[in-house]
């Protein structure tokens, strides 16, 4: 592999072609006979798209920061809510011939991935001005060269490739056999509209724009890791031979795009990381620590997500789900059975992250 | 074409005689009149600068010669109401077709019709409802709210309190719009037979038959306004007027009164504490949720349609022209979108065939030139969720050069919503896009 990436170990500056350079393949990856990203060496192993310079890029990035004793942002794991329903129940579904909502989700997935795509819209100021320290060499100073646009491109396909949209449909259509689309997933996926808050800015004293792009990635972010359950509800469902008619292709193909994320992840917890060791500078002249807005938005996110969203998406499944039971031969016994397998959750009481604007914090 | 089958209107229909000959003869006259007077007075000097060898106009001159036929066809407009007004407002659309002077005199055909006498509505409400006005309304204000191109709009009262719109249909306006899409089928045609490279607007004018059609339906105007607001129960920021059916016929419509700040007017909406761009925001989640993801959809929004109370909620009125979209279009549309974001030619493609664009020869080479061509007029040179208008009459144009293209008629009909959309995104300073507003971000 390393003959492939060629890493040079220490370098920290890079141009935006390199960044989303792919190595060499020796077969392409081809997903229910359309051409992915990503592709395998010779001796099979899968290679994720535009890895070549970005994988050992964020990694010397990653090695600075700890270098300079500063702490990369980490997410328990324990924060992270149980998928919905879970392998078993979703396993039980099919079995029942109950294929619908799971076909749904797939669908659900596939586009929300797809819609990854607009990261690359993101506005993103001059960041040079907005810290008091050097940016040079770090990952927030390579966002717009390279980073956003390689992760838009892994979401939703670029040109003739496909992303991981295509593959997260292929996986579907291998393993459920081409499926019919229920109707309705655009307006599952707009879903019941919540209210704006019209709160304004957190964090008033700091360009408005700064704010939105660092509570937007943050928040994906947190998306990107909790989407770890997902994959491994996905590897875990579609590679059962009992419910899928292509358990290799199928359970393959999402741990491909397992594979692709973990470079999302790093590279924004890497900068994130490196705002929380900088100081921000203020629009009054004034200065404002970065972990305070980041610990911040971290905490909001994950306290809405594992707890109300967790909730509020439960029950609309449920809804969902007890409609689609229909189908069953016996749907009061399946819904019992159903219940029977699943888990209790309960979010931790600390997200891990201390707020101070929050009303609560006052 | 298939819905208006089982409709209860047909305009293709022959004018009938009810219509007082006189009247049709001086309408006719008066469509036939401004259309000589505005062909030559573009054509006849430059034929005759040409002859005499002057050179051709300069751009005051020309300027000046818009302004004084768009006050002309708008005049002309005003004065006999129906088809006429609906052209203008269309044409008031595609600024990038007409210059600026006559956009300018156009758009006022939105809310510049000067209103029927009292008497004349309240013969129609009385002769439609079969009862006397005061057996239904308490108040029954005698200035009218609006006066459009079909209808005019009435305060009232009912009896147990509740205050109302009325939205009366003009008396004879059936016959008087048969009439008027009879002599603008002449009109074409003899265009036709002039123009050796004739535009073809025989089709548009089929097209304009049908929705019309539509439009002078009240009945089905209020069903589509009540699965519209079915759809947006929920929702706090959306405001459908509820419709009362069991008082209305298909030429009276009662329904709740509501109002607001008109959608484009910025400074009204800063002033009540709004921001535009959030307004827009609401706007675009309330066309997209009907168009891609409920399957049926208000396909007018003008901003005579639309306002904003000023607690920020969105009103949208009027369903005059609202459609049902065929099964898989939404998803189709998306599929379109997202290929264009991700210049994914074989997506594309594939998105083209699921929305049911033909070419008449099986080559689909065609659509990838289009939609080439629908970016490359992006200001980014990437389609990033807007259809901008631009790009909407780059891919009309596009089509209207290629012979063997086939494009769906629900496909204009969307892409136009989604082109007016652009234009008040643009006057709010703001964006239109269809992919964020489907996000939620
Ligand atoms: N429910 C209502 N409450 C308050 N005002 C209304 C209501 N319905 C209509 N109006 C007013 O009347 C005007 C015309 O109504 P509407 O758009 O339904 O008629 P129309 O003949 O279809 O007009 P156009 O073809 O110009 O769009 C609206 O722009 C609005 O100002
Ligand atoms: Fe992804
Ligand atoms: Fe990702
Ligand atoms: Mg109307």
């Amino acid at each position: 592999m390393s003959t492939v990436h060629e890493p040079e170990p220490g370098r920290l500056v890079y141009t935006e072609q390199e960044l989303l350079a792919s190595g060499d393949y020796a077969e392409p990856l081809i997903a229910n006979e359309i051409r992915c990203h990503g592709g395998f060496l010779e001796d099979g192993t899968y290679l994720s798209p535009r890895t070549q310079h970005r994988a050992p890029a964020i990694h010397a990035w990653k090695q600075r920061l700890t270098q300079q004793g500063h702490e990369l942002i980490d997410i328990p794991r324990s924060l992270m809510p149980p998928q919905y329903p879970n392998v078993a129940q979703a396993k039980l579904l099919l079995c029942n011939g109950v294929r619908e909502p799971i076909v749904r989700a797939l669908t659900i997935i596939s586009i929300v991935e797809g819609f990854g795509a607009m990261i690359r819209d993101v506005r993103v100021p001059k960041l040079e001005s907005l810290f008091v320290e050097a940016l040079e060499g770090t990952a927030l100073a390579h966002l717009t060269q390279g980073l956003f646009e390689a992760h838009a491109r892994d979401e939703s396909g670029y040109r003739d490739e496909g992303g991981h949209k295509q593959m997260w449909e292929a996986a579907r259509d291998e393993a459920l056999e081409n499926p019919k689309i229920p109707g309705d997933v655009l307006m599952r996926i707009m879903g019941r509209r919540q209210k704006r808050a019209k709160t304004g800015p957190i964090f008033p004293e700091i360009d408005p724009q700064l704010e939105r792009m660092l509570a937007f990635m943050s928040q994906v972010m947190v998306i990107e890791i909790f989407a770890e359950g997902t994959f491994e509800w996905g590897i875990g469902l579609l590679s059962d031979p009992e419910i899928s008619a292509n358990p290799k292709a199928a359970g393959d193909m999402v741990s491909f795009i397992q594979q692709d994320e973990k470079p999302h992840v790093e590279y924004l917890r890497t900068a994130l990381s490196e705002v929380r060791a900088r100081t921000i500078r203020t629009v009054d002249e004034k200065e404002i620590p970065g972990s305070v807005v980041i610990d911040e938005f971290l905490h909001r996110i994950l306290h809405a997500m594992s707890r109300n969203r967790q909730r509020d998406q439960r029950d609309d499944l449920r809804e969902n789900l007890i409609q689609a039971m229909q189908v069953a031969q016996d749907p009061k016994t399946l819904l019992e059975e159903f219940d029977a397998l699943d888990q209790a959750w309960t979010p931790p009481a600390e997200t891990g992250f201390t707020s101070t604007r929050s009303p609560a914090a006052a | 074409m298939d819905a208006a089958r089982g409709d209860r209107i047909h305009l293709d229909a022959k004018p009938s005689r009810c219509m007082n000959l006189r009247t049709r003869i001086q309408r006719t006259i008066k469509v036939g009149w401004t259309a000589a007077v505005v062909w030559s007075s573009y054509k006849l000097p430059s034929t005759a600068r040409r002859l005499t060898g002057r050179p051709p106009r300069t751009d005051a001159e020309l300027s000046q010669r818009h302004e004084r036929t768009a006050r002309r066809i708008l005049a002309l407009a005003l004065d006999m109401r129906g088809v006429m007004i609906k052209m203008c407002q269309a044409l008031a659309t595609r600024s990038d077709v007409f210059p600026p002077e006559f956009i300018a005199h156009l758009k006022q055909c939105h809310d510049a019709v000067p209103p029927k006498p009292y008497s004349v509505i309240q013969a129609v409400v009385e002769r439609e409802l079969k009862k006397p006005l005061a057996a239904v309304f308490s108040e029954f204000d005698q200035a009218p709210l609006a006066s459009a191109s079909l209808a005019q709009v009435h305060r009232a009262r009912l009896l147990d309190g509740r205050e109302v719109a009325v939205k009366v249909q003009y008396p004879d306006i059936e016959d008087i719009i048969r009439n008027d899409l009879a002599n603008m089928r002449r009109i074409c045609r003899i265009y036709e037979f002039f123009d050796p490279q004739p535009l073809a607007l025989l089709p548009l004018l089929t097209e304009l038959t049908n929705h019309i059609g539509y439009e002078l339906d009240f009945v089905r105007e209020g069903k589509f306004a009540e699965r519209v607001r079915a759809l947006f129960a929920a929702d706090e920021q959306v405001k459908i007027p509820e419709i009362y059916p069991d008082l209305g016929t298909h030429r009276v419509l009662v329904m709740e009164l509501v109002g607001g700040i008109k959608i484009t007017d910025k400074k009204k909406i800063e002033a009540a504490g709004l921001d535009p761009v959030d307004v827009m925001q609401d706007l675009m989640h309330i066309y997209v949720r009907m168009i891609l993801a409920a399957g049926f959809f208000q396909a007018d929004p003008h901003p005579g349609n639309l306002f904003v109370t000023e607690e920020g909620k969105i009103v949208v009125l009027d369903f005059g022209l609202s459609k049902e979209l065929p099964e898989g279009f939404g998803l189709g549309l998306f599929e379109l979108m997202f290929s264009l974001m991700t210049f994914n030619e074989t997506a594309m493609l594939r998105a083209f065939d699921e929305l049911g664009f033909r070419s008449k020869t099986g080559d689909t080479k065609p659509f990838l030139l289009i939609a080439r061509r629908m970016v490359s007029r992006s200001d980014s040179g990437s389609f990033e969720g807007e259809f901008t208008e631009e790009m909407t009459s780059e891919l009309f144009d596009a089509i209207r050069d290629d012979p063997i293209a086939q494009v769906p008629s629900d496909f204009v009909l969307v892409a136009r919503v989604f082109s007016l959309l652009s234009g008040i995104a643009h006057t709010l300073g703001s964006r239109a896009n269809v992919l964020a507003a489907m996000s939620g971000g």
